[in-house]
Protein backbone atom coordinates (compact mmCIF):
# COMPACT_ATOMS: atom_id res chain seq x y z
CA UNK A 1 0.00 0.00 0.00
CA UNK A 2 1.44 3.67 -0.30
CA UNK A 3 3.30 5.00 1.98
CA UNK A 4 1.03 6.32 5.01
CA UNK A 5 2.42 8.66 7.37
CA UNK A 6 3.71 6.39 9.92
CA UNK A 7 1.89 8.82 12.75
CA UNK A 8 -1.18 7.91 10.89
CA UNK A 9 -0.47 4.13 10.46
CA UNK A 10 0.52 3.97 14.24
CA UNK A 11 -2.77 6.23 15.14
CA UNK A 12 -4.65 3.55 12.62
CA UNK A 13 -3.18 0.52 14.86
CA UNK A 14 -3.81 1.72 18.29
CA UNK A 15 -7.40 2.28 16.87
CA UNK A 16 -7.86 -1.06 15.69
CA UNK A 17 -6.13 -2.41 18.96
CA UNK A 18 -8.72 -0.71 20.84
CA UNK A 19 -5.75 2.07 22.50
CA UNK A 20 -7.18 5.32 20.40
CA UNK A 21 -8.59 7.08 23.10
CA UNK A 22 -11.11 10.15 23.57
CA UNK A 23 -10.12 12.92 21.02
CA UNK A 24 -7.97 10.10 18.99
CA UNK A 25 -10.64 7.82 18.79
CA UNK A 26 -12.77 10.48 17.34
CA UNK A 27 -10.09 11.16 15.21
CA UNK A 28 -9.46 7.69 13.38
CA UNK A 29 -13.43 7.47 13.70
CA UNK A 30 -13.19 11.04 11.12
CA UNK A 31 -10.27 9.60 9.04
CA UNK A 32 -11.84 6.47 8.05
CA UNK A 33 -14.35 8.32 6.46
CA UNK A 34 -12.45 11.30 4.78
CA UNK A 35 -8.87 9.72 4.34
CA UNK A 36 -8.31 6.82 1.84
CA UNK A 37 -5.00 6.15 2.73
CA UNK A 38 -6.19 6.01 6.57
CA UNK A 39 -9.06 3.20 5.71
CA UNK A 40 -7.32 1.23 4.09
CA UNK A 41 -4.24 0.97 6.95
CA UNK A 42 -7.71 0.28 9.45
CA UNK A 43 -8.69 -2.44 7.44
CA UNK A 44 -5.26 -3.57 6.80
CA UNK A 45 -4.54 -3.78 10.73
CA UNK A 46 -8.28 -5.17 10.75
CA UNK A 47 -7.26 -7.45 8.63
CA UNK A 48 -4.13 -8.93 10.29
CA UNK A 49 -5.12 -8.74 14.22
CA UNK A 50 -8.18 -10.38 12.74
CA UNK A 51 -6.51 -13.62 12.76
CA UNK A 52 -6.64 -13.35 16.92
CA UNK A 53 -10.57 -12.89 16.73
CA UNK A 54 -10.52 -16.50 14.54
CA UNK A 55 -8.79 -17.60 17.83
CA UNK A 56 -11.66 -16.99 20.47
CA UNK A 57 -13.84 -20.13 21.20
CA UNK A 58 -17.68 -19.85 19.87
CA UNK A 59 -20.21 -19.42 23.13
CA UNK A 60 -23.88 -20.81 22.18
CA UNK A 61 -26.13 -17.45 22.69
CA UNK A 62 -29.00 -17.93 24.87
CA UNK A 63 -32.29 -18.55 22.93
CA UNK A 64 -33.65 -15.07 23.39
CA UNK A 65 -30.84 -13.29 22.13
CA UNK A 66 -31.83 -13.40 18.30
CA UNK A 67 -35.57 -11.78 19.70
CA UNK A 68 -33.85 -8.88 21.38
CA UNK A 69 -32.09 -7.52 18.45
CA UNK A 70 -35.38 -8.13 16.78
CA UNK A 71 -36.65 -5.54 19.26
CA UNK A 72 -33.65 -3.57 19.05
CA UNK A 73 -34.78 -3.71 14.47
CA UNK A 74 -38.30 -2.89 15.45
CA UNK A 75 -37.26 0.79 16.97
CA UNK A 76 -37.19 3.53 15.23
CA UNK A 77 -34.13 4.58 13.29
CA UNK A 78 -31.63 6.98 13.81
CA UNK A 79 -32.94 9.35 11.50
CA UNK A 80 -36.33 9.47 12.77
CA UNK A 81 -35.73 9.12 16.35
CA UNK A 82 -35.89 11.57 19.60
CA UNK A 83 -34.64 11.34 23.11
CA UNK A 84 -37.04 9.27 25.01
CA UNK A 85 -40.09 11.02 26.70
CA UNK A 86 -39.35 9.10 30.08
CA UNK A 87 -35.67 10.39 29.92
CA UNK A 88 -35.74 13.41 28.21
CA UNK A 89 -34.76 16.80 29.55
CA UNK A 90 -37.37 19.70 28.34
CA UNK A 91 -35.28 21.89 26.59
CA UNK A 92 -35.56 24.89 28.77
CA UNK A 93 -33.14 27.40 28.23
CA UNK A 94 -32.91 29.25 31.83
CA UNK A 95 -30.32 31.98 31.33
CA UNK A 96 -31.26 35.17 30.86
CA UNK A 97 -30.29 38.84 29.63
CA UNK A 98 -30.96 40.57 32.61
CA UNK A 99 -27.41 41.74 34.14
CA UNK A 100 -28.13 41.83 37.81
CA UNK A 101 -28.55 37.76 36.98
CA UNK A 102 -25.30 37.73 34.79
CA UNK A 103 -23.57 38.83 37.51
CA UNK A 104 -24.88 36.14 39.97
CA UNK A 105 -24.06 33.29 37.64
CA UNK A 106 -20.85 34.99 36.94
CA UNK A 107 -19.68 35.78 40.93
CA UNK A 108 -21.05 32.13 41.58
CA UNK A 109 -18.66 30.53 39.16
CA UNK A 110 -15.70 32.90 40.69
CA UNK A 111 -13.52 30.77 40.31
CA UNK A 112 -13.17 30.34 37.01
CA UNK A 113 -11.76 33.33 36.86
CA UNK A 114 -9.07 31.74 38.77
CA UNK A 115 -8.41 29.36 35.87
CA UNK A 116 -8.02 32.31 33.26
CA UNK A 117 -11.22 30.49 30.91
CA UNK A 118 -11.72 33.31 28.90
CA UNK A 119 -12.92 30.81 25.96
CA UNK A 120 -15.72 29.85 28.53
CA UNK A 121 -16.13 33.37 29.51
CA UNK A 122 -17.08 33.73 25.48
CA UNK A 123 -18.89 30.76 25.52
CA UNK A 124 -20.86 32.25 28.23
CA UNK A 125 -21.50 35.20 27.01
CA UNK A 126 -23.09 33.59 23.75
CA UNK A 127 -25.48 31.41 26.37
CA UNK A 128 -26.47 34.39 27.56
CA UNK A 129 -27.42 35.92 24.54
CA UNK A 130 -29.82 32.88 23.80
CA UNK A 131 -33.32 34.97 23.42
CA UNK A 132 -35.53 32.30 24.79
CA UNK A 133 -35.42 33.06 28.16
CA UNK A 134 -38.65 32.08 30.04
CA UNK A 135 -38.44 31.60 33.65
CA UNK A 136 -37.56 33.68 36.84
CA UNK A 137 -34.21 34.44 37.61
CA UNK A 138 -33.05 32.55 40.24
CA UNK A 139 -29.73 31.81 41.37
CA UNK A 140 -28.05 28.18 41.81
CA UNK A 141 -27.24 26.70 45.25
CA UNK A 142 -24.38 24.61 43.29
CA UNK A 143 -22.74 25.10 40.61
CA UNK A 144 -20.53 22.63 38.80
CA UNK A 145 -17.92 23.15 36.14
CA UNK A 146 -17.10 19.92 33.61
CA UNK A 147 -14.33 19.27 32.40
CA UNK A 148 -13.80 17.53 29.28
CA UNK A 149 -10.76 14.97 28.63
CA UNK A 150 -8.19 17.95 28.09
CA UNK A 151 -9.14 19.15 31.35
CA UNK A 152 -10.93 22.34 29.31
CA UNK A 153 -14.81 23.55 30.85
CA UNK A 154 -16.98 21.97 28.67
CA UNK A 155 -20.15 22.76 30.05
CA UNK A 156 -21.71 23.92 33.42
CA UNK A 157 -24.54 22.23 35.54
CA UNK A 158 -26.24 24.81 37.76
CA UNK A 159 -28.52 23.37 40.80
CA UNK A 160 -31.28 25.37 42.14
CA UNK A 161 -32.48 24.80 45.73
CA UNK A 162 -35.56 23.05 44.52
CA UNK A 163 -33.94 20.35 42.78
CA UNK A 164 -34.30 21.80 39.51
CA UNK A 165 -31.14 21.98 37.37
CA UNK A 166 -29.41 23.09 34.60
CA UNK A 167 -26.90 22.11 32.30
CA UNK A 168 -25.41 24.73 29.81
CA UNK A 169 -22.46 23.40 27.62
CA UNK A 170 -19.96 25.66 26.60
CA UNK A 171 -18.23 23.79 23.94
CA UNK A 172 -20.15 21.86 20.74
CA UNK A 173 -19.78 18.31 21.37
CA UNK A 174 -19.18 15.73 18.27
CA UNK A 175 -22.32 13.36 18.61
CA UNK A 176 -22.04 10.63 15.46
CA UNK A 177 -24.75 9.67 14.06
CA UNK A 178 -27.01 7.04 15.77
CA UNK A 179 -25.25 8.19 19.40
CA UNK A 180 -26.30 10.85 22.12
CA UNK A 181 -25.26 12.70 25.03
CA UNK A 182 -26.48 11.38 28.14
CA UNK A 183 -26.26 12.92 31.65
CA UNK A 184 -25.36 11.30 34.71
CA UNK A 185 -24.95 12.29 38.46
CA UNK A 186 -24.23 10.51 41.54
CA UNK A 187 -26.11 11.61 44.52
CA UNK A 188 -26.75 8.20 46.48
CA UNK A 189 -22.81 6.76 46.66
CA UNK A 190 -24.95 3.64 47.64
CA UNK A 191 -26.93 3.80 43.87
CA UNK A 192 -24.22 4.87 42.03
CA UNK A 193 -24.33 7.09 38.86
CA UNK A 194 -28.35 7.75 37.94
CA UNK A 195 -29.14 8.80 34.74
CA UNK A 196 -30.97 12.41 34.40
CA UNK A 197 -31.30 13.19 30.52
CA UNK A 198 -30.43 12.09 27.12
CA UNK A 199 -29.32 15.02 24.44
CA UNK A 200 -28.97 14.25 20.71
CA UNK A 201 -26.57 17.30 21.05
CA UNK A 202 -24.98 19.46 23.20
CA UNK A 203 -27.40 22.46 24.41
CA UNK A 204 -29.00 23.91 27.15
CA UNK A 205 -31.60 21.57 29.04
CA UNK A 206 -33.13 21.42 32.12
CA UNK A 207 -32.18 18.32 34.19
CA UNK A 208 -34.90 17.29 36.15
CA UNK A 209 -33.36 15.74 39.71
CA UNK A 210 -37.12 15.96 41.56
CA UNK A 211 -36.91 12.17 42.06
CA UNK A 212 -32.92 12.54 43.44
CA UNK A 213 -32.19 13.74 46.87
CA UNK A 214 -31.34 17.33 46.88
CA UNK A 215 -28.22 18.45 45.56
CA UNK A 216 -25.30 19.10 47.38
CA UNK A 217 -21.85 19.64 47.52
CA UNK A 218 -19.35 17.48 45.56
CA UNK A 219 -22.07 15.82 43.70
CA UNK A 220 -20.70 14.13 40.88
CA UNK A 221 -22.31 15.02 37.02
CA UNK A 222 -20.70 13.50 33.78
CA UNK A 223 -21.60 13.09 30.44
CA UNK A 224 -21.28 10.07 28.16
CA UNK A 225 -21.59 9.14 24.77
CA UNK A 226 -24.13 6.95 24.25
CA UNK A 227 -26.63 4.73 21.97
CA UNK A 228 -28.99 7.25 20.60
CA UNK A 229 -31.94 6.19 23.45
CA UNK A 230 -29.44 6.48 26.05
CA UNK A 231 -27.56 3.80 27.59
CA UNK A 232 -29.51 0.37 27.27
CA UNK A 233 -27.90 -0.69 30.68
CA UNK A 234 -28.65 1.82 33.11
CA UNK A 235 -25.34 2.43 33.47
CA UNK A 236 -22.86 4.67 31.18
CA UNK A 237 -21.19 2.36 28.32
CA UNK A 238 -19.82 4.99 26.00
CA UNK A 239 -16.87 7.01 26.84
CA UNK A 240 -17.15 9.61 29.55
CA UNK A 241 -17.13 13.06 27.53
CA UNK A 242 -17.08 15.56 30.39
CA UNK A 243 -17.46 15.40 34.32
CA UNK A 244 -17.26 17.36 37.20
CA UNK A 245 -18.16 18.14 40.98
CA UNK A 246 -20.74 20.57 42.33
CA UNK A 247 -19.44 23.50 44.61
CA UNK A 248 -21.64 25.36 46.78
CA UNK A 249 -22.35 29.14 45.56
CA UNK A 250 -21.84 32.03 47.85
CA UNK B 1 -8.04 -12.73 6.40
CA UNK B 2 -10.10 -14.82 9.25
CA UNK B 3 -9.62 -18.23 9.46
CA UNK B 4 -12.26 -19.73 11.32
CA UNK B 5 -11.94 -23.27 13.36
CA UNK B 6 -15.40 -25.45 12.08
CA UNK B 7 -14.88 -24.08 8.88
CA UNK B 8 -12.86 -24.51 5.58
CA UNK B 9 -9.38 -22.34 6.57
CA UNK B 10 -8.45 -20.54 3.89
CA UNK B 11 -5.37 -18.42 3.34
CA UNK B 12 -5.13 -16.13 5.94
CA UNK B 13 -4.96 -13.07 3.26
CA UNK B 14 -6.81 -12.05 0.30
CA UNK B 15 -9.78 -13.08 1.08
CA UNK B 16 -11.58 -11.23 -1.10
CA UNK B 17 -13.23 -14.19 -3.98
CA UNK B 18 -13.61 -16.94 -1.50
CA UNK B 19 -17.15 -18.32 -1.56
CA UNK B 20 -17.30 -17.71 2.56
CA UNK B 21 -16.59 -13.74 2.03
CA UNK B 22 -18.11 -13.61 -1.09
CA UNK B 23 -21.67 -14.76 0.95
CA UNK B 24 -20.97 -11.95 3.46
CA UNK B 25 -20.84 -9.20 0.69
CA UNK B 26 -24.17 -10.70 -0.46
CA UNK B 27 -25.86 -11.23 2.50
CA UNK B 28 -25.08 -7.59 3.65
CA UNK B 29 -26.53 -6.19 0.67
CA UNK B 30 -29.56 -8.22 1.10
CA UNK B 31 -29.74 -6.90 4.78
CA UNK B 32 -29.28 -3.36 3.44
CA UNK B 33 -32.44 -4.12 1.23
CA UNK B 34 -34.49 -4.73 4.21
CA UNK B 35 -34.18 -8.91 4.24
CA UNK B 36 -34.19 -9.70 7.80
CA UNK B 37 -33.84 -13.39 6.94
CA UNK B 38 -30.55 -12.22 5.71
CA UNK B 39 -29.47 -10.60 8.97
CA UNK B 40 -30.39 -13.70 10.79
CA UNK B 41 -28.57 -15.86 8.11
CA UNK B 42 -25.42 -13.90 9.49
CA UNK B 43 -26.72 -14.12 13.27
CA UNK B 44 -26.70 -18.09 12.74
CA UNK B 45 -23.19 -18.09 11.11
CA UNK B 46 -21.93 -16.13 13.10
CA UNK B 47 -23.19 -15.12 16.71
CA UNK B 48 -21.41 -17.65 18.64
CA UNK B 49 -17.46 -16.36 17.65
CA UNK B 50 -19.11 -13.26 17.90
CA UNK B 51 -19.92 -13.41 21.21
CA UNK B 52 -16.91 -15.45 22.19
CA UNK B 53 -15.32 -12.56 21.18
CA UNK B 54 -16.97 -10.18 23.65
CA UNK B 55 -16.43 -12.55 26.04
CA UNK B 56 -13.31 -12.25 25.98
CA UNK B 57 -13.08 -8.56 25.96
CA UNK B 58 -16.33 -7.60 28.25
CA UNK B 59 -15.37 -11.04 31.12
CA UNK B 60 -19.45 -10.82 31.83
CA UNK B 61 -21.93 -13.06 29.85
CA UNK B 62 -25.00 -10.16 30.42
CA UNK B 63 -22.04 -7.22 29.12
CA UNK B 64 -20.75 -9.78 25.89
CA UNK B 65 -24.61 -10.63 24.99
CA UNK B 66 -25.16 -6.88 24.94
CA UNK B 67 -22.35 -6.03 22.64
CA UNK B 68 -23.33 -8.82 19.94
CA UNK B 69 -27.02 -7.53 20.84
CA UNK B 70 -26.24 -4.04 19.77
CA UNK B 71 -23.91 -5.09 17.04
CA UNK B 72 -26.38 -6.54 15.24
CA UNK B 73 -29.09 -3.80 15.08
CA UNK B 74 -25.91 -1.25 13.80
CA UNK B 75 -25.20 -4.30 11.41
CA UNK B 76 -29.08 -3.82 10.13
CA UNK B 77 -28.68 -0.28 10.23
CA UNK B 78 -25.65 0.32 8.58
CA UNK B 79 -25.65 -2.07 6.21
CA UNK B 80 -25.87 0.32 3.06
CA UNK B 81 -23.24 1.85 4.13
CA UNK B 82 -20.87 -1.48 4.41
CA UNK B 83 -18.66 -0.73 0.89
CA UNK B 84 -17.46 -4.43 -0.43
CA UNK B 85 -14.52 -2.34 -2.06
CA UNK B 86 -13.10 -0.98 0.97
CA UNK B 87 -12.28 -4.57 3.14
CA UNK B 88 -14.60 -7.80 3.77
CA UNK B 89 -18.03 -8.40 5.04
CA UNK B 90 -16.79 -10.28 8.07
CA UNK B 91 -14.01 -7.82 8.66
CA UNK B 92 -16.75 -5.23 8.71
CA UNK B 93 -18.69 -7.00 11.07
CA UNK B 94 -16.40 -8.16 13.36
CA UNK B 95 -15.25 -4.09 13.23
CA UNK B 96 -18.75 -3.32 14.74
CA UNK B 97 -19.04 -6.19 17.19
CA UNK B 98 -15.76 -4.91 18.44
CA UNK B 99 -15.95 -1.44 18.37
CA UNK B 100 -19.49 -2.13 20.27
CA UNK B 101 -18.04 -3.98 23.05
CA UNK B 102 -14.96 -1.88 23.13
CA UNK B 103 -17.32 1.07 23.97
CA UNK B 104 -18.87 -0.70 26.67
CA UNK B 105 -15.82 -1.76 27.78
CA UNK B 106 -13.99 1.84 28.30
CA UNK B 107 -17.92 3.30 29.25
CA UNK B 108 -17.04 1.39 32.12
CA UNK B 109 -13.44 1.32 33.28
CA UNK B 110 -13.01 4.63 32.19
CA UNK B 111 -15.49 6.59 34.23
CA UNK B 112 -13.64 6.13 37.52
CA UNK B 113 -16.95 6.52 39.11
CA UNK B 114 -18.71 2.69 38.76
CA UNK B 115 -17.65 0.96 41.61
CA UNK B 116 -18.66 -2.52 40.47
CA UNK B 117 -15.65 -2.35 37.52
CA UNK B 118 -13.90 -5.74 38.28
CA UNK B 119 -10.17 -5.70 37.98
CA UNK B 120 -8.61 -7.90 34.88
CA UNK B 121 -8.24 -11.03 36.19
CA UNK B 122 -7.05 -13.61 33.67
CA UNK B 123 -8.67 -16.68 34.32
CA UNK B 124 -7.30 -19.84 31.76
CA UNK B 125 -4.65 -20.97 30.42
CA UNK B 126 -6.57 -19.66 26.72
CA UNK B 127 -6.38 -16.52 28.29
CA UNK B 128 -2.36 -16.66 28.39
CA UNK B 129 -1.43 -14.17 25.34
CA UNK B 130 1.43 -16.69 25.13
CA UNK B 131 -0.75 -19.46 24.66
CA UNK B 132 -2.82 -17.66 21.68
CA UNK B 133 0.18 -16.70 19.92
CA UNK B 134 1.30 -19.92 19.45
CA UNK B 135 -2.36 -21.22 18.11
CA UNK B 136 -2.05 -18.66 15.57
CA UNK B 137 -1.36 -20.31 12.19
CA UNK B 138 2.59 -21.02 10.70
CA UNK B 139 1.37 -20.01 7.80
CA UNK B 140 -0.16 -16.22 8.51
CA UNK B 141 2.11 -13.53 8.63
CA UNK B 142 0.99 -12.19 12.00
CA UNK B 143 2.26 -15.29 14.33
CA UNK B 144 5.89 -14.31 12.27
CA UNK B 145 5.73 -10.71 12.91
CA UNK B 146 4.88 -10.99 16.59
CA UNK B 147 7.58 -13.51 17.19
CA UNK B 148 9.86 -10.72 15.87
CA UNK B 149 9.07 -8.57 18.98
CA UNK B 150 10.08 -9.12 22.66
CA UNK B 151 8.00 -10.88 24.89
CA UNK B 152 6.24 -8.40 27.08
CA UNK B 153 5.44 -5.94 24.08
CA UNK B 154 4.03 -9.01 22.03
CA UNK B 155 2.01 -9.50 25.42
CA UNK B 156 1.24 -5.98 25.49
CA UNK B 157 -0.29 -6.00 21.87
CA UNK B 158 -2.22 -9.44 22.36
CA UNK B 159 -3.80 -8.36 25.71
CA UNK B 160 -4.94 -5.04 24.23
CA UNK B 161 -6.31 -6.60 21.28
CA UNK B 162 -7.88 -9.76 23.09
CA UNK B 163 -8.65 -8.42 26.07
CA UNK B 164 -9.19 -4.73 25.46
CA UNK B 165 -7.06 -3.70 28.20
CA UNK B 166 -6.45 0.10 27.98
CA UNK B 167 -2.80 1.55 28.03
CA UNK B 168 -3.12 2.15 31.86
CA UNK B 169 -3.94 -1.33 32.38
CA UNK B 170 -1.05 -2.39 30.42
CA UNK B 171 0.91 -0.67 32.24
CA UNK B 172 -0.70 -1.55 35.63
CA UNK B 173 0.40 -5.35 34.04
CA UNK B 174 3.25 -5.11 33.21
CA UNK B 175 5.01 -2.65 36.16
CA UNK B 176 5.88 -0.05 33.67
CA UNK B 177 5.12 3.90 33.80
CA UNK B 178 2.14 4.74 31.73
CA UNK B 179 4.42 6.28 28.85
CA UNK B 180 6.40 3.27 28.70
CA UNK B 181 3.96 1.06 27.84
CA UNK B 182 2.48 3.72 25.21
CA UNK B 183 5.68 3.68 23.85
CA UNK B 184 6.12 0.27 24.02
CA UNK B 185 3.00 -0.39 21.88
CA UNK B 186 4.05 2.30 19.34
CA UNK B 187 7.06 0.59 18.63
CA UNK B 188 5.91 -2.50 18.54
CA UNK B 189 3.35 -1.07 15.54
CA UNK B 190 5.97 0.14 13.81
CA UNK B 191 8.03 -3.05 13.86
CA UNK B 192 4.72 -5.20 12.68
CA UNK B 193 3.72 -2.72 10.30
CA UNK B 194 7.65 -3.12 8.74
CA UNK B 195 6.71 -6.54 9.15
CA UNK B 196 3.59 -7.11 7.84
CA UNK B 197 3.77 -4.91 4.95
Amino acid sequence: MTRLDPDLDRLAGEYVLGLAEGHEAARAERLIETDDAFGRAVASWRGQLGELDALAAPLAPPPDLWARIETGLDAPAPAAATPQAAAAPIPAPLVTDRVNAFKALWRSLAFWRAAGLAGAFAALLLALGLPAYLGRVERPVYVAVLLGNANEPAAVVNAFADGRAELIPLQAVDVPRGRSLEVWTISDPGQGLVSVGVLDRARTVRLDLRSLPRPGANQVFAISLEPERGSPTGKPTGPVLMKGVTSPTL
Amino acid sequence: MFSWSGEPIVQTHALGQDDIAFDVNETLRRCAGGDRAALRAIYDREAARMLGIAMRLLRRRALAEEAVQDAFVQIWRKAASFDPTRGDGRTWIYAVLRNRALNILRGESRTDLVDDFEPMALASEDDDPEVLVGKLSDAGALKRCLGRLETDRRQAIVLAYVHGLSHGELAGRMGVPLGTAKSWIRRSLVTLRECLG
